[in-house]
């Protein structure tokens, strides 16, 4: 077992971990926290890691789970002050779209509309589009079975498909 | 989707994805030519992720923050953070670093205006004596209201608190109060044993950003103090109690300070 993580290994993944960090958290320096958290979380946890397996994965899978756990927190504090009612899945995602930093007006808007998913599905959708993860590899990482993988992936493709259907975006008038 | 089919969802997007294993691969696209549908919907799914990434992959060319690429080290090669400290370490060093903590302790401990220099533990130790002999007032927030306590002493002191629960060493909390300490506000944590024994906590922000962190002892007008300093803050445990009862209870301090560190960030 190994008692080191390869550091340029864990350099290089700083990106996609910030990237998936954004994605889950919603927000630009909430994500750069839990990036932190994770890695601290990942040296206290090298021991665990298999030396030529899937870094990147394995950090993924930490990341997954700091963030359900403070999610829960969160969510837990925000009922208690009561001050927060919107609980619904979209909450909390305050990522500008100009952050795409894209011309492309159907771009931002694919942007604009992953913020409508739930965050189990902006997961499983940047992990298997983005990311291109294995499914069993998904299904570790957000700790579920592949079905439920599956059927999180459909569901986001659906529903992100009829936004950019329907939806007349705002967007579109302003450009 | 096409009932026609025997494809399920899952090989539609493991197709779409290019994960359908290869002996599977061949007959889809037979299927393909068949259904002009599922051909859309494949190309849809591909374009959706085409241009996922052309969305999110600028993202992976920004800068990073210097304190990511600090976290990804190695924890060694990084200051610890605070209330994490090596442990084993703190009890024989203790003993040895007394004298070098005396030395140490002239150099940014001293009240800058006319009057007499004023330590760290001496400040612990007065206060310590100032109060816990008050028989109605040693504490100016009680127990009973610890949360609002804590969360009002660690606005106070721009910094969360944490009150350590020394029940196991025969300790429970009185309550505590906001001092005036050298330069800025120290928050007291009073505890009390069931033979009416007190000891307190004194814990203030350290401007020193020292990484030292032994536990060094002083006596000051009979007063016992452990304290320790790390790069946030000081702590010092002070009470009339003999040095070996007093350095259990700052372990166990230190232990449950340490442990509401970890469990703040909820790792």
């Amino acid at each position: 077992m190994p008692d080191s993580l390869p550091h340029p290994d864990l350099v290089a993944a700083l990106p996609r971990l910030r990237r998936y960090a954004r994605v889950l958290t919603g927000d630009l320096n909430r994500a750069d926290d839990l990036v932190q958290d994770t890695l601290a979380r990942a040296w206290e946890k090298r021991r665990l890691w298999q030396p030529g397996s899937d870094l990147r994965a394995w950090l993924f899978t930490i990341m997954h789970n700091v963030h359900v756990n403070q999610f829960a927190v969160r969510r837990r504090e925000q009922s208690e002050s009561s001050l927060d009612a919107d609980d619904g899945p979209v909450a909390g995602w305050e990522i500008p779209v100009r952050a795409t930093q894209s011309d492309r007006v159907e771009l931002a808007e694919v942007f604009a509309q992953m913020g409508r998913l739930p965050v189990e599905q902006r997961e499983v959708l940047i992990l298997a589009a983005v990311e291109e993860l294995r499914y069993e590899e998904i299904a570790r990482v957000q700790c579920v079975p592949i079905g439920t993988v599956m059927s999180r992936l459909n569901r986001a493709r659906e529903k992100l498909r009829r936004m950019c259907e329907v939806s007349p975006s705002p967007l579109k008038v302003i450009k | 989707m096409s009932s026609k089919l025997p494809l399920s969802d899952d090989d539609v997007h493991a197709y779409a994805d290019g994960k359908l294993p290869e002996e599977r691969r061949a007959g889809f696209t037979a299927a393909l030519e068949r259904d002009p549908a599922l051909a859309a919907r494949i190309a849809a799914i591909r374009k959706q992720n085409a241009d996922l990434r052309d969305a999110f992959d600028p993202w992976l060319a920004e800068p990073l923050p210097r304190e990511l690429i600090a976290a990804a080290k190695p924890a060694r090669d990084r200051k610890p953070p605070r209330g994490r400290w090596a442990i084993p370490a703190l009890a024989s060093a203790a003993t040895l670093i007394i004298g070098i903590g005396l030395g140490w302790m002239g150099r940014g401990e001293v009240l800058r205006l006319d009057g007499t220099p004023t330590t760290f533990p001496r400040e612990a130790a007065l206060t310590h004596a100032l109060y816990a002999t008050d028989p109605n007032r040693p504490v100016e927030i009680w127990a009973n209201e610890e949360d609002r306590l804590v969360r009002w002493l660690s606005k106070r002191l721009n910094f969360p608190l944490h009150a350590p629960n020394l029940h196991a060493m025969g300790y429970d909390l009185v309550g505590g109060r906001l001092v005036a300490g050298n330069a800025r506000p120290a928050a007291q944590f009073m505890y009390e044993n069931a033979d009416k024994q007190r000891i307190s906590l004194l814990v203030r922000r350290d401007d020193e950003h020292t990484s030292e962190s032994a536990f060094r002892y002083a006596v000051e007008d009979g007063v016992g103090v452990f304290y320790w300093i790390d790069d946030a803050c000081g702590y010092a445990l002070s009470g009339r109690v003999d040095k070996a009862q007093l350095l259990a209870i700052a372990r166990v301090v230190y232990g449950e300070l340490a442990a509401a560190e970890a469990a703040a960030p909820k790792l």
